[in-house]
């Protein structure tokens, strides 16, 4: 561990100046990002380019946590293996997302088909009527069943 | 960490030295940090889930749109500045790490005080947005924005709003701890007398896990 | 917790260092700092056996209670009552509250604190360090706290057996909303807070355990251990370790939105209730689906995490006794692996019927028999490890072998159980039960027997009896098989698990003969397995005493170290390693131990 302390200063220059380049790297991001989600202020809920703009800050989110990962964490000047170990199981991510995301979509699409009377969407603001619920339930059970 | 020089035909696997070319403290805290990632990517899937089979979900433009001391109708406005101040404390940390790898003890301790600055600005935010929100009438179990379609909402939206902010929240406040004891410890000269600042990276690891979680968090429920 | 880890820093590469420091320390140790609060990985080990044969041996009496009730459902034990109070056992018969609290904390028990920590924590804590020529953990002190935490957990979900509303009740899955809500049962008061603190201190440990098992695995292994040269005993334990730090956080998310919805009024996992007596709840928007998905995005994984430590220990200890080298040492590692990733796969296979999306099932389908070809593959090399051995069959061995005939039996029925449309038949019935007892239950439940009665000697410096491991292996395996087989047909006929009483039933009346024969098995078997830790605690004690360094003639560089190890395992250098562990008759020679270089007219492995 003694050589730590005889890193060149050449080497800690430019250690120091990855550092703020990552820095205006993720800040030109989270720039880039905040602009597209202002965009989206008066968007309609459902339509296309809202969803695009979704998608567009879902990767500039990825590029970000790889910025940060890689470089402040320091993972990219670790040897391979460390690097593979980190990333690999980060692959489980992908099942486990679309696993849970698509079941969830479907359990929307049940209950719309079962028991249609029991959206949230269908019951405007301020008359909310409890007893329609209860027979939704009932009817949601059989459903299920 | 003695053979930073290590050539391509080193065999990192063959025992009597790490394959990782790092202290042991390093790998659990990595690994302990992976294992976390799925706690966080746990709790965001849920919430992902449940917002797939929810009809409809509020427009966070509209319920996170107000700044201290201006006022609503600026969405996006406040968050920005709380991204902003842990991207920085990010960045002094990485700088504290820096000048513990160069045994430079003033620059470790002028950066690490800026980073528990950073933390605690952080946490201030977070603690006038959810007073703000309380005001509003939102809290676990009562939601009173509605939908962007103009429906009712289910309480979901705030029930993990609260609660992943308030985990991510609890992360921060854990990791200032984590690295107050490092001020206190370098202020003591306790890694100058270890000969190095091997902790400092450790705590560093653990404060940018916390920022790039802030990451996912901020996009996940200001964004989109 | 960052702050224990960055406190040993340092101290992994230095050996050498660490060696004299420990040599050191042997003679002025005190009673707490050697047997309480001990930093050593074999002590550390014992602590963890110990504790989980405590456990077994009061899940084990649980199913005997429950047994009773369904075995003999129309008998009054009217002494029971005086031993176990009214709320376990009214008018001499088990009743329905008790009978539901005992099929959960059984399983809970089983699961997390026998077969996990039991397990995993004892030989992994024991004969990682061992294996791989290390002087201790990584860090001993997560190592000590890691036991701390498990024992904590156990002793809250002790207290949960006491409280006046009795323990959860809602089986070991604890599926919301009986989880998530006090009034849908007794259980789920008092009970529930006691086992949600108690599960989430075993998540803390497990995870403590887990980052030292795989820390000191890659980081610390003595000189010439290459990662393929590591027995499979570490390898499984390696994977077992990884597979713990990535499923338990999911557990742990999903107990923190549970804790939520049952204290703090949201609606995670609810979503349109009616309770008798309470009314509509005004919870509304959550599913209960996604709580059974996070259950088993860990508790998929947990099967393995179970079933895989047995898995490394069987081929360990087949090898040593058949006197033969493991069989495709490769392709057991790399079904080791692919099993790890597949665990984390397959989740949904539990949910089948739950109102998963039934395509998003189908590929589920997929995944799940995939599991098979991993594990066909390990069944065959152990198959042909065994094939033209020279066995001695030690208690050891013979529970190595019991465990793959049981692995077999009782993976096979698992193809049945993963297809989604022979499932609608077989889900929750007493099919599920056997299939899942033999495969991972009693499958681990012989892995563990072998791996203590093969490392006995190792631990204590004296053996166990073998006349009382033969009587207590052959009636075991007699018993699994005749407790577990026979609910196979009972589960094919469509009789439901976790029902109270059955005689209500027309078309479960044919099987009371059966459930009683089950029951009667149930005892039987029990008793022997007090035989068993007669048979431990003599002989730690009494055994007969050990008198060469490796009285098995195997390889691995536990029995290189001096028969009763001190703190820091060997007396001087530790030994270099020259060769995988498993060179056993070769060139004429019954073995090699790893230790001795390779010799220049040496024929390749």
């Amino acid at each position: 561990m003694e050589d730590l302390r005889i890193l060149d200063d050449a080497h800690a220059v430019a250690a120091r100046k990855e550092v703020y380049r990552v820095t205006i790297i993720l800040s030109v991001l989270t720039i880039i990002e905040l602009a597209l989600g202002y965009s989206m202020v008066n968007m309609s809920e459902q339509s296309f380019s809202r969803h695009l703009i979704k998608g567009i800050i879902l990767i500039l989110m990825l590029a970000k946590a790889f910025y940060i990962v890689a470089y402040f964490m320091h993972l990219k000047h670790e040897i391979r293996n460390l690097i593979m170990t980190i990333v690999l199981p980060l692959g489980l991510f992908i099942w486990f997302i679309i696993a849970f995301l698509a079941d969830g979509n479907s359990f929307r699409e049940l209950r719309n088909k079962y028991a249609p009377y029991d959206q949230e969407s269908n019951i405007p603001v301020q008359q909310k009527v409890h007893g329609e619920h209860e027979k939704g339930t009932i009817e949601l059970k059989k459903a299920v069943e | 960490m003695s053979t930073t020089t290590a050539t391509a035909t080193t065999k990192w696997w063959s025992g009597g030295k790490s394959p990782f070319n790092v202290e042991y403290g390093k790998i659990m805290m990595w690994y302990f940090l992976m294992s976390d990632t799925f706690t966080f990517g746990a709790l965001l899937i849920s919430y992902g889930t449940t917002r797939f089979a929810t009809q409809g979900w509020p427009d966070p433009n509209h319920v996170f749109n107000s700044f201290p001391g201006l006022g609503s109708g600026y969405p996006l406005l406040f968050v920005s500045l709380m991204t902003f101040i842990l991207i920085l404390s990010s960045v002094t940390m990485v700088l504290a790490v820096q000048a513990g790898q160069n045994m430079n003890k003033k620059g470790v301790v002028i950066n690490l005080i800026f980073t528990i600055i950073g933390g605690l600005a952080f946490l201030s935010c977070q603690a006038w947005e959810w007073t703000h929100l309380f005001h509003e009438g939102a809290w676990w179990g009562r939601n009173p924005f509605i939908n962007a379609d103009g429906t009712q909402s289910t309480t979901n939206f705030t029930n993990f709003f609260f609660t992943i902010t308030g985990f991510h929240g609890f992360h921060v406040f854990s990791g200032v701890v984590i690295n107050v004891i490092m001020l206190i410890m370098a202020l003591n000269n306790t890694f100058e007398k270890k000969g190095h600042y091997l902790m400092i990276e450790k705590a560093g690891l653990y404060w940018h896990f916390v920022d790039l979680v802030w990451v996912f968090v901020f996009t996940c429920f200001y964004l989109v | 917790m960052s702050n224990e880890i960055a406190l040993g820093a340092g101290a992994g590469l230095s050996t050498e260092l660490a060696s004299e420091h420990h040599e050191h320390h042997e003679h002025h140790q005190s009673f707490i700092t050697k047997y309480i609060f001990s930093t050593d990985h074999k002590m550390i080990s014992k602590q963890f056996l110990i504790t989980g044969i405590i456990w077994a041996f009061l899940g084990g009496l649980m199913s005997v209670l429950f047994r009773l009730q369904l075995g003999y459902p129309d008998s009054h034990f009217y002494w029971l009552q005086d031993v176990l109070g009214k709320f376990w056992v009214e008018d001499g018969r088990i009743t329905p509250q008790a009978y539901y609290a005992l099929v959960t904390i059984h399983g809970t028990v089983m699961v997390f604190f026998v077969l996990t920590a039991g397990l995993s924590g004892t030989f992994a804590n024991f004969l990682i360090p061992l294996q791989i020529g290390a002087r201790d953990m990584a860090s001993p002190f997560m190592n000590m706290l890691s036991y701390w935490f498990f024992l904590a957990a156990g002793l809250v979900m002790l207290s949960s057996l006491f409280v006046e509303t009795g323990p959860f009740s809602g089986g070991w899955v604890a599926y919301a909303p009986l989880s998530a809500l006090r009034d849908a049962s007794p259980g789920s008061k008092s009970g529930m807070d006691l086992w949600l603190i108690s599960i989430i201190l075993f998540v803390v440990s497990s995870l403590l355990g887990g980052l030292n098992y795989i820390a000191t695995i890659l980081n610390m292994r003595t000189k010439g251990m290459s990662m393929t040269r590591l027995p499979l005993t570490i390898w499984a334990l390696f994977f077992t370790a990884v597979i713990g730090v990535l499923s338990f956080p999911v557990l742990f998310s999903g107990f923190i939105l549970l804790i939520f919805d049952r204290n703090f009024g949201t609606s995670f996992y609810l979503s349109d209730i009616f309770i008798n007596g309470v009314g509509a709840l005004p919870n509304e928007g959550g599913t209960a689906i996604l709580y059974q998905h996070l259950f088993w995005f860990l508790g998929h994984p947990e099967v393995y995490i179970v079933l895989l430590p047995a898995m490394g220990m069987a081929s360990e200890i087949m090898s040593v006794n058949a006197r033969k080298p493991i069989f495709g040492y490769m392709a057991m590692i790399g079904s080791l692996f692919a099993i790890c990733i597949l665990s984390f796969l397959v989740w949904a296979h539990h949910m089948f019927v739950s109102g998963l999306n039934p395509f998003v099932g189908s590929v589920f389908v997929l995944l799940t028999l995939l599991i098979a070809v991993p594990s066909a593959i390990k069944v065959f090399n152990w198959l042909t490890t065994l094939w033209r051995g020279n066995i001695r069959f030690t208690p050891g061995m013979l529970f190595t072998i019991g465990f793959v005939s049981l692995f077999i039996s009782g993976g096979l029925t698992g193809i049945w159980l993963g297809d989604s449309a022979l499932d609608i038949h077989l889900h929750d019935t007493y099919f599920v039960i056997a299939h899942f007892h033999l495969v991972m239950g009693v499958a681990s439940m012989f892995g563990m027997f072998a791996g203590i009665y093969h490392w006995f000697p190792k631990m204590y410096g004296r053996y166990m009896n073998n006349t009382l491991a033969y009587i207590h292996f052959w009636i075991t395996l007699a018993g699994a098989y005749l407790i577990f087989w026979p609910m196979h047909y009972e589960g094919l006929a469509g009789m439901p698990r976790r029902y109270y009483d059955y005689s209500s039933w027309e078309s479960f009346k044919q099987f009371a003969e059966l459930n009683r024969f089950i029951s009667t098995v149930v005892i039987i078997t029990f008793a022997t397995q007090l035989l068993f830790i007669f048979n431990f605690f003599y002989s730690i004690f009494k055994g007969r005493k050990v008198t060469t360094k490796n009285p098995w003639g195997a390889n691995t560089l536990e029995w290189t170290t001096p028969i009763n190890p001190g703190h820091g395992n060997w007396e001087g250098e530790i030994p270099e390693v020259h060769r995988w562990a498993y060179d056993y008759n070769k060139d004429g020679r019954e073995f090699i131990p790893q230790t001795e270089p390779v010799g220049a007219d040496e024929s390749q492995h």
